[in-house]
């Protein structure tokens, strides 16, 4: 009997899908002449594939208890296995190295943070950076269709905020007990829904970069991560295309902000118009008053030393400070090459504090960012105003229909515990990294890049670079568990390992 | 003529009154038995029980031979329903259905009237109505009663005389000698419960109650003489979020910079309203709790808008808010004998949705080429805004030359579009529009004189 690809384990499949993602560097390390990686990556593959298949066949048929929650454990599943699955290539490619930290970095690639602990990208050859900008593409579709297929039937992802239900109970539990489609097929539905999207963007992105000059690889690699808002480079940064490349790409880091430019079904009100998108407009807001607020510096508290800039310095510093705050705010972490000259021309030091509360807030719902949210961010905005009207009526009633209000009361409830569970688990990994011995300010930096899954932040958010290479096989764990409770949000998790999940 | 009036609810019964009192044969239709056995005893009409849009029960009320039917039940949909059934199985040739849901209503959705689709030939909304009343009365705050005529280029004012108007014991004939500019005539006095058409020789006392006709270019000129000063208004506030309330609310806020607040006692209504306006603030609770009506700011309000569904609560209100210190309070009666109340209650004006909803459907009924019927106290007299035909016996003729009845007078004349005041010599040609107020009466003689002459046959 022919075995159908739903009724196989989500955690099976997916490790299939990364077996056959190894081909692809395979192909690219053959295409290259690079012969001894190609085979590397060829021979992890096939291995995996096999083991695969074995496991499919064993698992086949297989029917769970609850099949929503069965797939959430699947998706943690994913980013504890998978990972370590993933650094097998990376173990035989990449001479002389540990694996933890070929673990780390591919935990850190398929989370989408980007944290990397081969900052000399001459010691990897290039069919690696072209598998961890895969493996971080991989990731963001994953998180892409999670976050419908998995994560909103069960109310988590910041579909709480807008349902105002409560977190980690899916609608078919309700008491009119209906069951809803099949949890497998919706998964398959919704791939085969954003798949083309997601991959003709990337594809339309990377044409565009060589288009501006970049090297086939390094326009592949930031076209890739780009998308999925993880922040890899084949060592170049993204300004090896120009100007042009990098306006190009904050196009398409447009896409982290709101959910509705993507395909798939649609959280908000139908009628609702592009530009009163409540992300967007919290987006607009941030990307308007960040750099503003970054260019006036200059003139506020700014030293004598930055008045030599003349006023094309003055622009470009602007479009530096706009493309890198998109950038941390969608949790990409891409610097532009103005960036620096933004810095110098101001006079004043590295703003890192600003760029770690832009990766906090983080993109859209529903997205590749990682974060607290637009989303929940706006839902705490609208209830403070409610708050404050509130205070001279205190009888008033709100208005702007019922989501409005849904999102005001019950949605800035859910926003708030999830805001205060995320500064909880900053807390509690701060407290462990110093505990393990990392002094203060690095553990924060850590912690906040991890948990936001904005790995790039340890460069530029701390007065000096922090380098990941050095640091301890504890740490880099703790920074591993922080990147998956980033990813996956802490209501998953706490919806997973709740004591209610257990009960029939 | 043969009218059907479905629905003996407010509505429907005060069209039923006010047609049957005007001999005409109408049959009300209603599901309620009660309400219909009590319109059969009171009033002089015939009675049908049952659902309004069924054909046989519209054939037992005698749709094949009535000339009109009117359906005024509570629900939009059973009106429309009705109208079709009439048009479609009875041919009844016109069909008026009250419609209250805005949306229906909508300018865009206009064409859903027309004979072909949902053949309903005029479309009352007595919410809508009662809105641009409480429009009226706020642009006028001085005034008791207002309405708009000719294109809204002449206006009906009902001025209360206080003691210190400037203008008291002065003869009408004195007072038009007095302005000659101004282009206004009283049409009607109210004096001690009783309403008539004034003499050139009546004097004016304190405490009348008098009916203005005016251009409107001169209704604040016309105000100021008569000893009222027109205040502008900027803080209003509306007790009861409904229809009436959201719509004036709405009103209000596109077209002024008035800041509007709307106490609302439903949570469900308070949030409808809350969501479809923009600037308004909604409060909820009690129009009666003090405490709201202070966190409405009432003592600062320039007007107090009283427009729940209960007449006894709107009255409450607004006296309520008028010792809170609004400076002026205006309510929403619809039960027609209280009018009298308002004087020893000081509210400064009333609206009562019977008499705006009767006088659109009135227009429709009306003989010759009526273009507004405003109906004055409690159906005791009207002001008929009409075209003057040529084959009536006004046309051709000077006013002081037409005998009139003794409870008729011209309020204005319009020629092309420019009103003018009437005098004894300015003649009346066909194609003009005169402003006639006329007592109940006299109702019948003035139709006589719109209509077609006996001679043009």
């Amino acid at each position: 009997m022919p075995t159908r690809l739903q009724d196989t384990p989500l955690l099976v499949i997916l490790s299939g899908i990364a077996a056959v993602l190894c081909l692809v560097p395979a192909a690219h390390g053959f295409m290259t002449g690079d012969d001894p990686t190609a085979r590397g990556f060829l021979y992890s593959g096939l291995m995996l594939g096999l083991l695969v298949v074995m496991v499919a066949l064993a698992t086949s048929h297989r029917v769970p208890r609850l099949m929503p929650r069965s797939n959430l454990a699947a998706l943690a599943g994913a980013y504890l296995l998978l990972p370590v699955a993933m650094a097998l290539p990376v173990m035989q490619t990449v001479p002389d190295t540990q694996f933890a930290n070929a673990w780390f970095e591919m935990l850190s690639a398929f989370t989408t943070t980007g944290a990397t602990v081969y900052p000399d990208a001459g010691r990897l050859p290039p069919s690696v950076h072209l598998w961890r900008a895969l493996v971080g593409w991989f990731g963001g579709l994953l998180i892409l269709v999670a976050a419908f297929a998995i994560l909103a039937p069960l109310n988590l992802g910041g579909i709480e905020v807008i349902s105002g239900r409560v977190p980690g109970r899916s609608a078919m539990e309700g008491p009119q007990g209906s069951r809803n489609s099949d949890p497998s097929e919706r998964i398959v539905r919704t791939a085969l829904m954003i798949i083309p999207a997601y991959g003709g963007l990337t594809l339309v992105l990377w044409i565009g970069l060589m288009s501006f000059g970049a090297p086939a690889l390094d326009a592949l690699c930031i076209a890739l991560s780009t998308l999925s808002t993880s922040g890899i480079t084949a060592g170049t940064g993204v300004g090896v295309a120009g100007l042009g490349g990098e306006a190009l790409v904050f196009l398409f880091l447009l896409f982290a902000v709101s959910r509705r430019a993507m395909p798939g079904p649609r959280f908000f009100e139908a009628t609702r118009v592009w530009w009163r998108d409540p992300e967007g407009l919290a987006a607009l807001v941030l990307l308007i008053t960040v750099p503003g607020v970054l260019f006036l510096r200059h003139f506020l508290g700014g030293s004598p030393a930055g008045d030599e800039g003349d006023n094309p310095q003055g622009l470009r510093a602007i479009w530096g400070a706009v493309f890198t705050t998109l950038s941390f705010l969608t949790t990409a972490g891409f610097q532009s090459e103005a960036w620096s000259s933004a810095r110098g021309w101001s006079g004043l030091g590295a703003p890192g504090l600003i760029l770690l509360g832009l990766a906090i807030v983080g993109g859209g719902v529903a997205t590749t960012a990682g974060g607290v949210k637009l989303l929940r961010v706006y839902a705490l905005f609208r209830h403070s105003e409610r708050e404050l009207e509130l205070i001279i009526h205190p009888h008033s009633v709100g208005g702007r229909g019922r989501g409005a209000r849904l999102l005001r009361r019950e949605g800035a409830y859910m926003a708030w515990i999830f805001f205060m569970l995320f500064a909880t688990s900053i807390g509690l990994f701060v407290a462990v990294l110093t505990l393990i011995g990392v002094d203060f300010e690095t553990a924060l930096v850590l912690s906040v890049a991890a948990l936001t899954t904005t790995g790039p932040l340890a460069d530029v958010a701390a007065a000096t670079p922090i380098a990941y290479a050095p640091l301890g096989n504890g740490v880099k764990l703790a920074l591993g568990l922080a990147m998956i409770v980033g990813r996956l949000e802490t209501l998953a998790l706490l919806a997973l390992v709740a004591p209610g999940s257990w009960r029939r | 003529m043969k009218v059907i009036v479905c629905g003996a609810g407010q509505v429907g019964w005060q069209i039923a009154r006010h047609l049957s009192g005007e001999r005409n044969d109408v049959t009300i239709v209603d599901v309620n038995a009660d309400l219909v056995r009590r319109a059969t005893e009171t009033l002089d009409v015939q009675g049908v029980v049952g659902f309004a849009s069924h054909p046989d029960v519209l054939a037992r009320a005698g749709a094949q031979d009535a000339d009109m039917i009117i359906a005024a039940t509570h629900s939009d949909e059973v009106n429309m329903m009705t109208c079709q059934v009439a048009h479609s199985v009875f041919n009844v040739t016109r069909k008026i259905a009250r419609i209250r849901a805005q949306n229906y209503l909508a300018t865009e959705y206009a064409d859903l009237y027309r004979a072909d689709q949902l053949p309903i030939d005029v479309v009352i909304s007595p919410e809508r109505e009662v809105a641009e009343a409480a429009l009226q009365r706020l642009a006028a705050p001085a005034t008791f009663d207002t309405e708009v005529f000719m294109n809204g280029r002449a206006q009906l004012l009902g001025i209360m005389l206080d003691e210190d108007c400037p203008v008291l014991s002065t003869s009408l004939r004195q007072l038009n000698d007095l302005f000659p500019s101004l282009r206004a005539i009283v049409v009607g006095v109210r004096r001690e419960d009783r309403l008539f058409a004034p003499e050139p020789g009546d004097q004016l006392l304190a405490s009348d109650q008098i009916y203005v006709f005016t251009h409107s270019e001169d209704v604040n000129r016309c105000l100021e003489i008569f000893g009222k000063k027109t205040r502008r208004q900027e803080r209003v506030v509306i007790i009861g979020g409904g229809n009436v309330g959201l719509s004036v609310a709405r009103a209000l806020e596109s077209r002024t910079k008035i800041r509007v607040k709307i106490i609302e006692k439903n949570r469900i209504c308070a949030e409808r309203a809350a969501d479809a306006l923009e600037r308004t603030i909604v409060l909820n609770g009690d129009g009666m709790d003090m405490d709201i009506l202070m966190e409405a700011a009432i003592d600062r309000a320039d007007a107090v808008l009283a427009v729940t569904d209960d007449d006894k609560t709107n009255l409450l209100v607004a006296v309520r808010a008028k010792q809170a210190g609004c400076a002026m309070a205006i309510a929403l009666v619809n039960d027609p004998t209280l009018a009298p109340l308002m004087g020893p209650l000081d509210i400064d004006a009333y609206i009562n949705p019977r008499a705006t909803t009767v006088s659109s459907i009135l227009r429709h009924i009306r003989h010759g080429r009526v273009r507004a019927i405003y109906s004055i106290g409690d159906a005791e007299a009207e002001v008929i805004e009409a075209q003057v035909l040529s084959t009536s016996p006004l046309s051709g003729r000077l006013v002081r030359e037409v005998e009139f009845p003794e409870g008729v007078l011209v309020g204005a004349l319009m020629k092309g579009d420019k009103v003018l005041k009437p005098t004894g010599d300015l003649r009346i040609d066909a194609g003009d529009v005169v402003a006639l107020f006329a007592m109940a009466k006299d109702v019948p003689e003035v139709e006589r004189l719109l209509q077609v002459s006996v001679e043009f046959f």
